[in-house]
């Protein structure tokens, strides 16, 4: 039986707005297994952000569960969620959020100095996910001198350099051409083959959809379909 | 805390001129500072110098009838001291007389002292040396108000102890200079001997001023009056400068800060997304704060940096050639020379270090308290508020 990396149980997210209440999620139980190349796909304002950001423990559940690698997100203190992020999930953002005063070298290492990794273990670190994104080369480049699709693959390898079960991305192909939005894809399809890192996106892309193997279509914050699809792959 | 400071001066270095903005004005602060302290401290121990050589020795016997504070004291303020108790100690006869210079009438203070002593920096030798009937010796300041100089004669009028006015022609064979009023102005110094003499007062002595090997013991009619009592209003008056200058340093640290702290305001505004993605990257709010707290510190740092680099040179130059501010103390009876040489001793320097980074440190963490606040999510998508 596969293990089960992220369940959710009747999951509500609510926002307030004036003096009401605006839902954003709404009943939602799902569940994902370790390995899984998923998608939350739907249009703008459908609550896929927000689902997914409840997931990365940067927000958390009004009702219901949502438990991450058997942790019960609101039931972590922010020194525990800060935990859960560092040691266990990578945050793929669709503005890449790179630290603009770093270097690429920098900014993937950043994530492991906050693991406090010995310097030896994080240059070898981060030098190998910089291989696996094939940006090497460009260890001293500041993001500012990166092109999209360069910064993107930025954030892949910090988001990867960890070795995090799981890689959250909140519509990493929004700001790229179709050439880089592929070429990205593909990197993050060969990384979820070669390292069994769950991948969990947040997407109305149709060029990610076709690398997805499951898609869950959220309308107005419920789970209108979930649908396990054949994906394109790496190989 | 190694993490922050190592990810606060990256940031810094970062943001480039803004940095050395906002640490050239903290740092400009944090040299005046330093400068004007140094300034204080100089003249604090120039003027301790000074009063000891010229005035205060160490300490000073007094007739116990005697009041410096009282010009009427002087006519019986006086008295005589056992031989024996007079050892290591300079007596000073003090006898109010008038002078005559050009026609004019001016009172002054006739003080007569040992011409051998060593005590007083007063260069007594000069009355020994001169083959004048009568010699006296007077500061710049009293030669400028009498108008006369070196080798001139005038009149003299005094009373002797019985009241009966007497007057000679007195021969000014020295004039010193002095950065201590109270040796000075309407002052003529001569021979102790010959003032005794002139107004019948042997063996008389108004007060004496006592020398390093001095050791006092309670001696009936006189009192002993400490050195540093005698410098207290000196002392006092320093600290009062340095009480008024303490404006100066809150007005320039409130500069130096403002700018931090403003800038730390801006920068958690703007750079809410970057807050966003350390939280999303796994560090805990308070460790952002502590980021953002340890920007500020360096800030503090890097303005004591360029302030060495540009406020040690010029700072040393100063300290080398002192500071004129065209005039001295007399006018207003303090001692304070013409030229002032500031002091930088450690204490000063390392305490002002302290007080800047600490101030900085504490602006910087103020601002940087709403990140404990703040929301990732809001902050990820930069709306913040």
């Amino acid at each position: 039986m596969s293990e089960k990396i992220i369940v959710i149980e009747n999951l509500v997210k609510r926002f307030p707005v004036g003096e009401g209440e605006f839902t954003a999620l709404s009943d939602i139980n799902l569940s994902f297994e370790k390995g899984e190349f998923s998608g939350i796909v739907g249009p703008s304002g459908s609550g896929k952000t927000t689902l997914l950001n409840i997931i990365g423990s940067l927000d958390s559940p009004t009702e219901g569960s949502c438990t991450v690698m058997g942790k019960r997100i609101s039931d972590l203190s922010h020194k525990q969620s800060a935990q859960l992020r560092n040691m266990h999930i990578g945050f793929i953002f669709q503005v890449y959020n790179l630290l603009p005063v770093y270097t690429v070298f920098e900014n993937v290492e950043f994530a492991l100095l906050l693991q406090k990794r010995s310097a030896t273990a994080r240059k070898k670190a981060v030098m190998e996910a910089l291989e696996w994104v094939g940006l090497e080369k460009m260890a001293d480049k500041k993001p500012s001198k990166l092109s999209g699709g360069e910064g993107q693959r930025v954030a892949i390898a910090r988001a990867m350099v960890k070795r995090p079960e799981l890689v959250l991305a909140d519509e990493p192909t929004a700001n790229l051409d179709a050439k880089n939005a592929h070429a990205i894809l593909q990197t993050m399809k060969k990384l979820n083959e070669e390292l069994k890192t769950t991948f969990l996106f947040s997407t109305h892309d149709e060029k990610v959809m076709a690398y997805l193997n499951r898609l869950i279509h959220l309308e107005d914050g419920k789970v209108a379909q979930d649908e396990w699809v054949t994906a394109k792959s790496t190989r | 805390m190694k993490l922050a400071f190592q990810l606060a001066y990256k940031n810094l270095l970062g943001a480039g001129l803004r940095t050395w903005l906002n640490a050239g004005v903290l740092s400009f602060a944090f040299v005046v500072i330093i400068f004007y302290n140094g300034l204080i401290d100089g003249w604090n121990e120039q003027a301790k110098i000074d009063g000891i050589n010229w005035e205060w020795g160490n300490g000073h016997l007094l007739n116990e009838k005697y009041d410096p504070y009282d010009a009427f004291s002087i006519e019986d303020g006086h008295g005589k001291l056992a031989a024996d108790k007079q050892e290591n100690l300079t007596p000073i006869l003090i006898r109010q007389a008038h002078i005559y210079p050009n026609g004019r009438m001016m009172p002054i203070q006739l003080k007569g002292i040992d011409p051998n002593q060593k005590t007083l920096y007063l260069p007594t030798d000069l009355l020994n040396q001169s083959k004048a009937d009568f010699p006296v010796l007077i500061g710049q300041r009293m030669a400028e108000s009498a108008k006369v100089k070196t080798g001139d004669d005038i009149l003299l009028r005094w009373r002797d102890k019985n009241g009966t006015y007497d007057a000679a022609t007195v021969t000014v064979v020295g004039i010193f200079e002095t950065n201590v009023p109270f040796v000075d102005g309407g002052q003529f110094w001569m021979s102790i001997e010959k003032l005794r003499e002139i107004t019948l007062l042997a063996d008389q002595t108004t007060y004496f001023v006592a020398s390093e090997n001095y050791s006092h013991t309670e001696t009936a009619a006189w009192h002993f009056e400490t050195q540093e009592y005698l410098m207290r209003e000196q002392t006092k008056l320093i600290e009062t400068k340095k009480v008024s200058g303490s404006i100066l340093y809150i007005v320039l640290m409130t500069l130096g800060l403002l700018a931090i702290f403003d800038t730390q305001v801006l920068s958690i505004f703007r750079r809410q997304k970057e807050i966003g993605t350390y939280i999303a990257l796994g560090m805990t709010r308070w460790q952002v704060v502590r980021v953002f707290t340890a920007e500020g510190s360096m800030y503090s740092i890097f303005a004591v940096i360029l302030g060495a680099l540009y406020g040690i040179p010029i700072l040393w130059y100063l300290s080398k050639i002192g500071i004129s501010f065209g005039t001295d103390g007399t006018e207003m009876g303090i001692i304070m020379a013409e030229r002032m040489y500031p002091i930088y001793g450690l204490g000063l320097v390392f305490g002002t270090i302290v007080i800047v980074v600490l101030s900085a440190t504490v602006v910087s963490f103020l601002p940087a308290r709403k990140i404990a606040r703040m929301n990732p999510v809001e902050a990820l998508k930069g709306k913040v508020q």
